[in-house]
């Protein structure tokens, strides 16, 4: 048993491709029509081999309220590792990425927060060397 | 751009504002003014959280209601197009059309017909996205070049 793949509810599709490819920089790895979604999945150029992240389409009620209440307490649904929290926070927020959490220590990581446009918020996490 | 917690915590509620169905809805101004942002920053602020700007967030809203209704209830296109807050029928089916690419009738007509055993309608358009799996491609659970010279290592 292996953790290949996981996958994060996005509000809509197409602009959760164009996010985690061209403003966070990972790339698609599938994306396959699948009735009236598609199987979307990207990777990161610096770990290819590593998960799989499937963005998938919020489209049970359930889930919209979970993703839309978490949202507003300001929880994020996933986590990604830098290697430069300053230089990541400054490269995003040139894009017009807006976070909610400037990088911020706190114990053994440097965190900040920002939201994807499609409906999560988002932490970054750079472990203390 | 970063938000202080008091700005995100105003537009999270300028979203709920925006999602209520009423029968005069409050204009773009009027929510900004309720949430005490000013219109310029209020329309900037939330596009950047939310990836749409505050119109085209209800738009969207209503016509994923209008689909959940259409596919659903017992309801009249009419019904539906009161319900979501249109007042013209005219200008909701061209809205309906531009968004879903067939017109309210014809969508309803269409969705109805997948419902054939209890509980399809949740599984056909609303799939958890992991239950789409079992409908790709076998090329996609292939490994890549790369992983698979990996593996012979």
């Amino acid at each position: 048993m292996r953790i290949k793949l996981t996958s994060i509810m996005v509000d809509d599709q197409e602009r959760a491709l164009r996010f985690y490819t061209e403003t966070l920089g990972f790339e698609k790895k599938h994306d396959i029509p699948v009735g009236e979604y598609r199987w979307i999945t990207v990777t990161s150029p610096d770990g290819p081999n590593d998960l799989e992240l499937a963005l998938e389409p919020n489209a049970n009620p359930a889930g919209k309220a979970f993703q839309s209440a978490m949202f507003a307490q300001g929880i994020p649904l996933a986590a990604f590792e830098v290697a430069d929290i300053a230089a990541e926070f400054s490269r995003l927020s040139a894009k017009g990425v807006a976070f909610t959490k400037a990088p911020t220590a706190a114990g053994p990581v440097t965190l900040a927060v920002f939201a994807d446009t499609c409906g999560n918020l988002i932490q970054l996490y750079q472990p203390k060397t | 751009m970063l938000l202080r917690h008091d700005g995100f915590r105003r537009l999270c509620l300028a979203r709920d504002l925006l999602r209520e169905g009423r029968e005069r809805p409050l204009s773009i101004t009027d929510v900004s003014r309720e949430v005490g942002i000013s219109p310029f920053h209020f329309i900037r602020q939330f596009e950047a959280l939310f990836g749409v700007t505050p119109h085209q967030f209800r738009i969207d809203t209503r016509i994923e209601l209008a689909k959940h209704l259409l596919a659903a209830g017992q309801h009249s296109v009419t019904d539906v197009c009161m319900e979501v807050g249109c007042s013209s029928l005219g200008s909701f089916s061209a809205l309906f059309t531009s968004r879903v690419g067939e017109s309210p009738s014809m969508y309803r007509k269409r969705v109805r017909t997948m419902i054939h055993v209890p509980h399809g309608y949740a599984r056909e358009l609303t799939p958890g996205c992991l239950s789409l799996m079992g409908r790709l491609p076998t090329s996609a659970f292939r490994p890549s070049q790369f992983s698979r010279s990996i593996t012979r290592l």
